[in-house]
């Protein structure tokens, strides 16, 4: 929720405050290098990829230097292993389908194994359900409260499933391009925020999340824009939330800066970590045009 | 309720059964006294301010021939009681008259009320803070500031607006995290461990637009009290200090207007004596205009934007006779901040106190107290959306009475009674709308009685040695109804405990109860006139905790009793100092005062978060929550120069404070957002001789920078780059300093006319100093690869002021 402390900020700060951010050098210590995992997998047709690099220092730009030669599999509860590998040492370890199969199936739980370095790891996650997007229309708008220059609002309608918490995150793509800033990252519980309660179970996803798939420009007219709703477990959607925090994570209101969960754990207790997480998701998606058929005339 | 009520009224009958003995030994005293044989007879009475009636608290009754004295309490009243004979008073406060009274204590008590004369020059020669004549070496306090509004009013401030709690900031021992952060730290304490009291009634936010003012009106405010150590045995619920302000009674003589027009906001308060001076009131209101000011610059989209805040402070008393005055006192203010998106906040108090004199020697204070924070956070603002809104809504009230009785027998001054309070938690209220559809849901309310009794007594042993001692049992009933969870056990230390059975508890029943003594001890030693050693223990117990897991406080942090999960805050401190007056003597008191005080504090019980916790609307938070604990020490140095052209303090404060709490940093020690090594504050106040309209003054601040957790590595997923932590609050942020100035342009004094004015001109960080509030680490928005080091600062630039302020 921290998120939303921005606007009211905003307007302290332009209004009665000067505050600023300046870029300034720091020096940090480095700590021992681990194994990181990148894996999310769908339900999706087609292949799928895990990406396995090594951690770096913090101001380290470079590419992280990947982690081959490891042994990648998924194994799923009906019984079914499927192999990864990484033909060209790139640490992008591929698993390629046989004929119609799809790898993810909504309701079955996956499990990953990697060896790496004589170290055994594993992470388990369940794929979740996810309802269907129903429409996609676009506003008229200003870019923000301060600007002059206009552009269209983006805001999808999809409804929550009744009954169990279900976890999401929303992903989108203008021109087919993704939109993955740090502040794009949406997760929603029941199509609102996170509680404890439900109080969202069963409803359309509430204006906030509507509204979240829009880039600072917002979308110009003729553009295309595609919608993804991604199923998640619990702690699948605790890892994206805290993700999303500690790394826009600044301010008056900051949470303390805390390691990003991992789903990753090392069979040995005693052996080196991992960092990272093993992502499952039904996904479900939605595309229209920034065209008159779907623009509205809206007073809000 | 009715639970409650048994309690309290067993609690209220117990602190009456020993009043009823007490006051029948003094009737009895008072009858052997008219016959003329008697071992002890009474001087006692109110004091108060000629100009305007206000009773002055801490005025120094000093008896000549006994060397003994007293000094007057909270409400003005001072009783000494002496062999029977005939003694001259020496009466003295600082900023006013000495007075002295010859009264025949032969063969009666006696009654004596008095009213004091400020000194005339009282603007040429400001007084900083200390009250009685020596104050600082003669009091068995120790750990303790006082500001005195006039001083308050003179200390370089924010948009020029006066403020409490920025001020008590630049006193020994309190730090804050950074600016616009809420409340304040004492002594390595967190914000929720500060007993913030108007007029006896806590105030849950003491803040103003997040924490860049409080909600303390100055014009109505008469006495600021923060005591950090050695805190009496009356005292009790919070484990780090007290910030006791007490609002003035109102002009009592004559009506009075007083205003400001300031950048940010104005106030008004109008004061006026009642049934002929035989009561008086005073109110006082605030509103910040920045939005009115805004409204026509602002395009389409801010427009129907909310950002203002307002208060209402007001008090009436009314004197029924000799021995009974009734004050009846509240607070009301509110914050709303947002647009689309935004909150709202808000405090309410009110406290009704009287005040019975049972004989010369045994006084009574009654205080009945209501306490109301609410705080709302809601996606419709600016536009109701009835079909589309997001709202959540919280608040805690409390209900309390607190009966509070002194007695002077000669060398002791007992103070003993109790309190009761009702605490009603209501954690949070969330209603979702969604294209039509509404949905509510509610977190169960929590309910708790915190109950505590007290005893102590203030003893002057020898003339030099005076002691202080007391003992306060406190009790704490969360009861229902409501539901009380058991976590899982099994789950590793810093990861989310899951609940295991929930119990429904209907009715009153109790879930939990949680009882600790808790003695409190101080001891003065004079060395000579002129310096003494002062020494105290004490332990605390705070029952309420305010769940906060941000840098700064936000207002929608949530308050929380004990319960079955989470346990009592515990802290002991002891403290010791030595305190020494110097310089030639102004009459009322030395030229310089100085302490030096060092304390070492331990914490039990300290709350913490796992990592990711959440906390808004989360009915099982206990699973989220860690328990550690804490230490404090370091050393205090503080000088004032109370008198002189130039005059003002200078304080320095070592100190050092940390947290251990399994489950997190691998469970080692590590030092608190909070912790500063080093601060230095000078306070200086400059009245030129030769230009007796204007005077001005400056404030400096260096302290070193605060902890913040820094990144030791990083790994990339899914094209984002995210840090990795091995330890918390493993670096420190740059040092902090920055300069205030401030001037004031008295206005010319018309003969035969009232009105009195002046300008306040300040210029708030002088030199523009870019100071880090924090420095976060992110990757770049545009090219996610590179990361960076940000320092955030809150106030970035010079902030110059002017206010007008007014008097009628």
């Amino acid at each position: 929720m921290q998120r939303f402390f921005f606007i009211p900020c905003l307007l302290l700060a332009s209004l009665f405050l000067n505050s600023c951010t300046t870029v300034i050098d720091a020096k940090l210590d480095t700590g021992p290098i681990e194994l990181s995992v990148d894996a999310l997998l769908t339900d999706q047709p087609g292949s799928q990829t895990i990406r396995l690099t090594q951690t770096a220092a913090y101001f380290d730009s470079s590419t992280p230097p990947a982690a081959t030669s490891a042994t990648v599999t998924v194994s799923d509860d009906a019984g079914k292993t499927y192999s990864f590998s990484d033909p060209d040492n790139d640490g992008y370890y591929v698993w390629q389908p046989t004929g119609k199969d799809t790898l993810g199936h909504i309701g079955r739980t996956y499990q990953l194994t990697i060896a790496y370095q004589g170290e055994t790891y594993r992470a388990s996650s369940k794929m979740n359900r996810v309802p269907a997007i129903d429409s996609l229309i676009f506003v008229k708008r200003k870019l923000n409260p301060l600007s002059k220059n206009e552009g269209y609002r983006a805001e999808f309608y999809a409804r929550d499933i009744a009954g169990a918490a279900d976890y999401y995150r929303v992903r989108f793509f203008r021109n087919g391009e993704l939109q993955n800033k740090p502040a794009n990252i949406i997760t929603s519980q029941d199509g609102g925020f996170r509680t404890s309660s439900g109080v969202t179970d069963g409803l359309a996803f509430i204006v906030p999340i509507r509204r979240s798939i829009n880039p600072d420009s917002l979308f110009a007219l003729n553009d295309n824009v595609k919608v993804e709703l991604h199923s998640l477990t619990l702690e699948g959607f605790d890892f994206w939330q805290q993700l999303r925090t500690q790394i826009t994570n600044g301010g008056l209101f900051a949470p303390p800066p805390t390691n990003v969960p991992t789903n990753i754990i090392n069979t040995n207790a005693a052996g080196r970590k991992a960092t990272g997480f093993f992502v499952t998701s039904a996904v479900r998606s939605f595309s229209a045009s920034v065209t008159q058929v779907n623009i509205r005339v809206r007073e809000d | 309720m009715k639970h409650h009520l048994l309690v309290y009224l067993f609690c209220f009958s117990v602190t009456l059964v020993p009043i009823g003995s007490k006051a029948q030994t003094i009737n009895v005293l008072e009858k052997a006294s008219n016959k003329g044989n008697h071992a002890a007879l009474t001087v006692s009475g109110y004091i108060k301010d000629a100009a305007n009636g206000e009773g002055l608290i801490g005025v120094s009754v000093y008896v000549k021939e006994t060397s003994t004295g007293a000094v007057t309490n909270n409400y003005g009243f001072y009783a000494v009681t002496v062999p029977p004979g005939n003694y001259n008073l020496v009466i003295s406060y600082v900023g006013y008259a000495k007075q002295t009274r010859s009264v025949d204590l032969t063969d009666r008590n006696i009654r004596l009320d008095l009213e004091l004369q400020q000194e005339g020059k009282e603007l040429q020669e400001v007084t900083v803070s200390t009250k009685r004549e020596d104050d600082n070496v003669k009091n068995i306090e120790m750990s303790v500031n006082q500001i005195d509004v006039k001083t308050l009013k003179r200390i370089p401030a924010l948009l020029g607006e006066v403020d409490v709690i920025r001020s008590i900031q630049l006193l020994p021992g309190v730090s804050t995290v950074g600016e616009g952060a809420t409340g304040f730290n004492v002594r390595g304490g967190s914000i929720d461990q500060n007993l913030v009291l108007l007029d006896e009634a806590p105030v849950y936010n003491s803040s103003h637009l997040f924490g860049f003012f409080s909600v303390f009106n100055p014009d109505a405010v008469k006495d600021v009290k923060l005591i950090k150590g050695g805190i009496p045995s009356n005292y009790g619920g919070r484990i780090a200090s007290i910030l006791d302000v007490r609002l003035k009674e109102g002009n009592a003589k004559k009506p009075e207007l007083n205003g400001g027009i300031g950048l940010i906001f104005s106030r008004l308060s109008y004061e006026q004596p009642l049934f002929k001076g035989k009561g008086s009131f005073i109110v006082a209101a605030r509103r910040s205009y920045a939005d009115i000011l805004a409204q026509p610059f602002l395009n389409s989209d801010l427009k129907g934007a909310k950002f203002y805040f307002y208060d209402l402070t007001a008090k009436g008393n009314y004197r029924i006779n000799d021995k009974n005055i009734v004050f009846l006192s509240g607070y009301l203010g509110r914050d709303v901040f947002g647009s689309d998106f935004g909150f709202n906040w808000g405090n309410t108090t009110l406290s009704a106190r009287w005040n019975h004199v049972f004989s010369d020697r045994l006084f009574l204070n009654t205080t009945a107290y209501y306490s109301n924070y609410d705080y709302s956070l809601n996606t419709d603002l600016k536009q109701k959306r009835p079909n589309d809104f997001f709202r959540t809504d919280s608040r805690i009230v409390d209900y309390s009475i607190k009966p509070d009785f002194s007695i002077a027998l000669g060398k002791n001054l007992i103070t003993f009674g109790g309190q009761a309070i009702i605490h009603d938690f209501q954690p949070g209220t969330a209603t979702a709308a969604s294209a039509g559809s509404v949905r509510s849901f509610g977190i169960a309310n929590k309910h708790a009685l915190e109950s505590a009794l007290y005893i102590g007594n203030e003893q002057q042993v020898t003339p030099r040695l005076q002691l202080q001692y007391g003992l306060r049992y406190s009790l704490f009933n969360y009861t229902g109804p409501g539901e009380a969870y058991t976590f899982s056990t099994e789950i590793p230390l810093g990861q989310r405990r899951e609940v295991v059975t929930t119990i429904d508890y209907k009715g009153n029943n109790t879930i939990q109860t949680y009882g600790n003594w808790e003695p409190r001890f101080s001891a003065k030693y004079e060395l000579n006139n002129s310096s003494s050693l002062k020494l105290s223990y004490n332990r605390l117990a705070q029952y309420i905790h305010l769940i906060s897991n941000t840098t700064a406080s936000t207002p929608l942090d949530i308050w929380t009793p004990s319960t079955n999960n989470i346990k009592p805050q515990i802290g002991d401190q002891v403290a010791g100092g030595y305190f020494r007056n110097f310089g030639r003597s102004t009459g009322t008191g030395s030229e310089f005062e100085a302490s030096v005080e060092v304390y070492y504090k331990w914490l039990q019980n300290q709350i913490d978060y796992i990592d990711g916790a959440s906390l808004i609307l989360n009915k099982y938070l206990e699973g989220d929550l860690l328990s550690g604990r804490g230490r404090a020490y370091g050393a205090e140095f503080y000088i004032k120069r109370n008198t002189g052209v130039v005059n003002g303090w200078i304080s320095y404060t070592l100190a050092k404070t940390e947290r251990q709490v399994n489950g997190i940093n691998n469970n080692d020690w590590y030092p608190t957002r909070f912790d500063k090594r080093h601060t230095l504050t000078s306070v200086l106040m400059f009245d030129p001789p030769n230009a007796k309209r204007w005077n001005f003054s400056a404030t400096f601040t260096l302290a070193s920078g605060t902890p913040g957790t820094f990144p030791t590595g990083r790994f990339e997923f899914d094209g984002h780059v995210a840090p990795i932590y091995e330890a918390r609050n493993n670096y420190r942020i740059p040092a902090y300093h920055r300069l205030d100035l401030a001037a004031t342009l008295q206005g010319r004094k018309r003969p035969g006319k009232r009105k009195d004015d002046s300008w306040v001109f300040s210029v708030y960080n002088a030199y523009a100093r870019k100071n880090a509030f924090s420095v976060y680490f992110q990757p770049n928005v545009d090219n996610p690869r590179v990361t960076e080091a940000i320092r955030y600062s809150v106030f970035a630039t010079i902030i110059p002021s002017v206010t007008y302020n007014f008097k009628f």
